[in-house]
């Protein structure tokens, strides 16, 4: 007995000296003072690159790894919604247009990218006319033309091949039964009547109705050209044909992409963008956890997904200054929100809405999203900082009592005639953890005021499409508020608040005004913002949030927030303030990498 | 033992088939019995914020809105026959054997299938042969010395083999010898053919973890076999007779062992050829387990039905090439 329980304890000391020692962690050299390159990381603080240039270096070569943990939806322009990709894919495709590449609000700032300049309006509004740049080349040395941007937005029309993308064009030009170019019988496959190209360098673009956002929407990746004889439809993903600085070399699908400079790419035509690295590896599908190693331990530079690092990352890097002084915590650009739906009763009075607005206890739901740092910053608008025509206010003392209001949330409640509170069901999608967190943390503050929230939580593939998206399914099951999200496509405040808040976007599924807001003054003030423009447009979007939020419809949880660890082998590395995470199309590598 | 071949892959393609319709009642019938519709299903296939008509669009690509027996019968006609797919400009043909198409990628099934099994197999065979001869050969050391540290050490070493998980002994052994000591840095596969000694150090670290786990059990039937057989009458008379301790350790102990020993390998062998989940998806290693997980997560119906007959196969074969081996180990066997 006396051996065995010697053995067992010797055993046990040294798997218990193994896990200590994993455990610990001082940082690695390679993170303090100067990098590997000599470049200069030694000035870096935290949340530096959120209006600077982190690790800044004029060294051209070595590889830049991106690392993911999912697989993209397509690397097709044409056929991709995410986010990453949208920055990612510029490395290797020119679209009409981008955002700034610099530090700072600047990167809200669309410029001109294939196009010339920011396109002509007609007087009415509905006629655009565009001009692209000349001797800009694919890959192959041949010419892009105009014709090659018409088909590349002529594709996304044929959604059993590019179901992923967009659906603007559809909305917003005129011929929206175009079938696509598959299924176009006209020569050239140019039978798309929206868009004319009277010769190899204009286009234009002719409109249901006066649409200013117009260039906001050609900066998706779905106008980077492609030529009809090399789109291979579903299989293009495989290999676009590259405008941009870097081309495919290799891709094996979803496991790992590698990008080589494009010999026919010219930094004149595209000023925006670097071709720094002598290769982009991006590997995907790895397990987060190894993405956030990867990156402390310099083997990696970039976590593409840009959505910050995982918990056990995001430990070690807030109680550790070497780490932190890497690191950057911008808001992303999505907020939370709770629809409370004006449809639903007790909340189709007012009062009941603002009891909701004024209960809500907005620290706890921050800590269910992540806390001040992962999670996100108190949020009292609808619009998030980073979308021009933001503007701040605190209607319902979200940031004066962030605990909740529990005074004034009674006296709402005496006034919408349920003095003692009242029931209610909340939609939530099940298999979000932090959304689960943040359902039960809003259940137990309205549990204050004595409103009773049943939580019914649905999966999240179909939570849209078929539950908190259907009105229909809303009323049937009186989920009077749905948990939800939004990010912007552009950021403008029409691109964040128009889906959300006009009245004609409450769709039959699929539905993004949950609220099912109906409010004259918020449709009239959309009605206005398509006939202005400048100043006068941006101010509108202030009002919109206004009114929104004095209807009460959305309760803001947080704007998003995202913790991203900056490598000292990555260099030149900001935030682009549009896509809320780091510019890809700035990253170069240490003379190390 | 030609036409016991024979039958057994007869009985294989039968059993494939059984696979096959269960897993297809598992992941369409049920799902439909419980009340999603194929509009729903075919929602998770369509970008952000959809309009009906693209969600019907869909449907009707991937054939969701027919009747589940016509969905079945069109697969294993793929399967057997290939199919022509739609992938815009152009209809592709995907040839026998055509496991359909992504529903999330629209890229035919059977080439991931094929680029994602060397990582499995890589693993598999390796980690087993690191597993077999290294619990075999404790097994036999600790039944020879019974009682002894080694004895106790090795069976202490195997509780924890069969008692630690694999999510914690892989990011254990991550955390040591690929970040901190940076042994083995950036853990990712490289395939045999393009560098075989980085395909080899790439996977030390998941071998010897999954190994570790499996070499546990191994260990310990080894020994208690040992200990029985050594045991035996005809131990005593083969040493009587001055034949070497080694050869009757080897020859007339360890053989008799050897049968149950064969019949588990095989058994862990073929699971293990249709996808490690977990050694795969700690190590980021993209074989079929990690396949098999993204499917699952993606809904994917297709992929989902592709790995599983894939594995299934796996398993049977693995099966089948054990019947044979015992004939050879144990000589009054036949079949």
């Amino acid at each position: 007995m006396k051996r065995r329980g010697t053995i067992a304890t010797a055993t046990a000391a040294a798997l218990a000296a193994l896990v200590v020692t994993a455990c610990s962690s001082g940082g690695t050299s390679s993170t303090t003072g100067t990098g590997s390159s000599g470049n200069n990381t030694s000035a870096n603080f935290f949340n530096k690159g959120l209006t600077q240039v982190m690790n800044p270096s004029t060294h051209k070569g070595g590889t830049v790894t991106y690392e993911s943990h999912a697989a993209p939806d397509s690397f097709d322009g044409g056929n991709t919604y995410y986010a990453w990709v949208l920055n990612f894919s510029r490395l290797y495709e020119m679209a009409m247009f981008t955002y700034k590449s610099c530090p700072g609000q600047c990167g809200l700032t669309l410029v001109p990218r294939l196009a010339t300049d920011m396109g002509t309006a007609s007087a009415d509004g509905k006629t655009w006319t565009f001009h692209i740049q000349s001797g800009v080349k694919y890959e192959n040395g041949s010419t892009v033309t105009a014709s090659d941007v018409k088909y590349a937005i002529e594709r996304t029309y044929d959604r059993s091949v590019m179901a992923n993308g967009p659906t603007y064009y559809q909305a917003i030009l005129t011929d929206p039964t175009y079938p696509g170019p598959y299924k176009d019988k006209s020569p050239n496959k140019m039978g798309l009547t929206a868009i004319d190209v009277p010769n190899a360098t204009t286009l234009v673009f002719h409109l249901q109705a006066a649409f200013p956002d117009l260039p906001y929407v050609l900066a998706f990746p779905s106008t980077a050209p492609v030529p009809p004889a090399s789109d291979t439809g579903a299989n293009y993903q495989l290999h676009p044909l590259a405008t941009g600085p870097y081309k495919f070399q290799t891709y094996q699908l979803n496991k790992q992409l590698t990008l080589v400079p494009n010999t026919a790419w010219s930094a004149s035509t595209d000023p925006q963008a670097k071709q720094l690295a002598s290769k982009i590896v991006m590997n995907l599908n790895v397990n987060q956890a190894n993405v956030d190693n990867l990156l402390l331990t310099n083997q990696a530079q970039v976590d593409a997904a840009g959505v910050g690092v995982g918990p056990a990352a995001q430990a070690k890097i807030e109680t550790n200054s070497t780490y932190k002084a890497n690191a950057v915590n911008p808001i992303n650009g999505f907020a939370r929100f709770v629809y409370i739906d004006t449809k639903v009763a007790p909340f189709t009075n007012l009062h009941c809405r603002e009891a909701v607005e004024y209960a809500a206890n907005k620290t706890t739901l921050q800590d269910a999203w992540g806390g001040p740092i992962a999670g996100g910053q108190i949020a009292s608008t609808v619009n998030p900082p980073n979308i021009i025509g933001f503007s701040k206010f605190d209607l319902y003392n979200a940031l004066s009592q962030p605990n909740g209001d529990v005074s004034d949330a009674k006296t709402q409640l005496q006034q919408c005639g349920q003095p003692n509170g009242f029931s209610t069901t909340m939609g939530y999608r099940n298999d979000n953890p932090q959304e689960t967190a943040a359902a039960t943390a809003l259940q137990a503050s309205l549990q204050q005021v004595g409103i009773k929230l049943t939580l019914k939580g649905f999966a999240g593939g179909t939570y849209y499409t078929s539950f908190c998206g259907d009105p229909a399914y809303v009323h049937s099951h009186s989920l009077g508020l749905c948990a939800g999200g939004w990010g912007a496509d552009w950021p403008d405040g029409y691109g964040f608040l128009d889906e959300l808040s006009n009245g004609n976007a409450i769709a039959s599924t699929g539905n993004t005004n949950i609220e099912e807001l109906n409010d004259s003054v918020i449709n009239n003030l959309f009605a206005k913002a398509n006939t202005e423009t400048g100043a006068a447009r941006t101010a509108i979007w202030a009002q919109v949030d206004h009114q929104i939020m004095a209807d009460a419809g959305i309760l803001p949880e947080v704007y998003q927030k995202s913790l991203i660890y900056v490598p000292t082998s990555a260099t030149n590395v900001f935030v682009q303030t549009y896509y809320g995470m780091l510019d890809y199309l700035a990253i170069g590598a240490s003379s190390g990498s | 033992m030609i036409f016991f071949i024979i039958r057994r892959l007869f009985m294989t393609v039968f059993l494939l088939l059984v696979v096959s319709l269960v897993t297809f009642a598992i992941f369409f019938l049920v799902p439909r019995l419980a009340g999603q519709t194929a509009y729903q299903l075919a929602a998770q296939y369509v970008g952000k914020n959809p309009i009906p008509s693209e969600i019907k669009t869909v449907e009707t690509k991937l054939g969701l809105n027919a009747p589940i027996w016509l969905q079945y019968g069109r697969y294993i006609k793929g399967i057997i026959l290939g199919t022509h797919y739609n992938a815009g400009p152009d209809v592709s043909y995907c040839p026998f054997p055509c496991f359909g198409y992504s529903f999330r990628n629209q890229q035919p099934v059977w080439p991931q299938l094929i680029s994602d099994a060397p990582v499995t197999i890589s693993l598999a065979i390796g980690a087993g042969v690191l597993w077999l001869i290294g619990g075999v050969a404790i097994g036999v050391l600790s039944a020879l010395r019974k009682g002894s540290f080694f004895d106790r050490f090795s069976m202490g070493m195997a509780l924890a083999g069969v008692s630690l998980p694999i999510f914690f002994t892989g990011l254990l052994a991550l955390t040591l010898f690929s970040y901190k000591w940076q042994i083995f840095p950036n853990v990712h596969f490289v395939s045999f053919t393009a560098n075989p000694v980085q395909w080899a150090k790439n996977l030390v670290l998941p071998w010897i973890v999954l190994a570790f786990q499996y070499a546990a059990l191994y260990a310990r039937i080894t020994r208690a076999g040992m200990l029985e057989t050594m045991g035996e009458d005809y131990i005593r008379t083969a040493r009587a007779k001055g034949l070497p301790e080694r050869r009757v350790i080897v020859k007339h102990g360890l053989r008799s062992t050897l049968t149950p020993i064969v019949t588990i390998f095989g058994m862990d062998l073929g699971l293990l050829l249709g996808g490690a989940i977990l050694t795969e998806t700690v190590f980021s290693m993209q074989g079929l387990g990690y396949f098999t997980f993204l499917a699952i997560q993606n809904q994917d119906l297709p992929e989902i039905m592709g790995v599983v007959l894939l594995a299934s196969f796996f398993i049977i074969i693995a099966n089948l090439v054990v019947d044979i081996l015992y004939t050879i180990i144990d000589p009054r066997v036949r079949i």
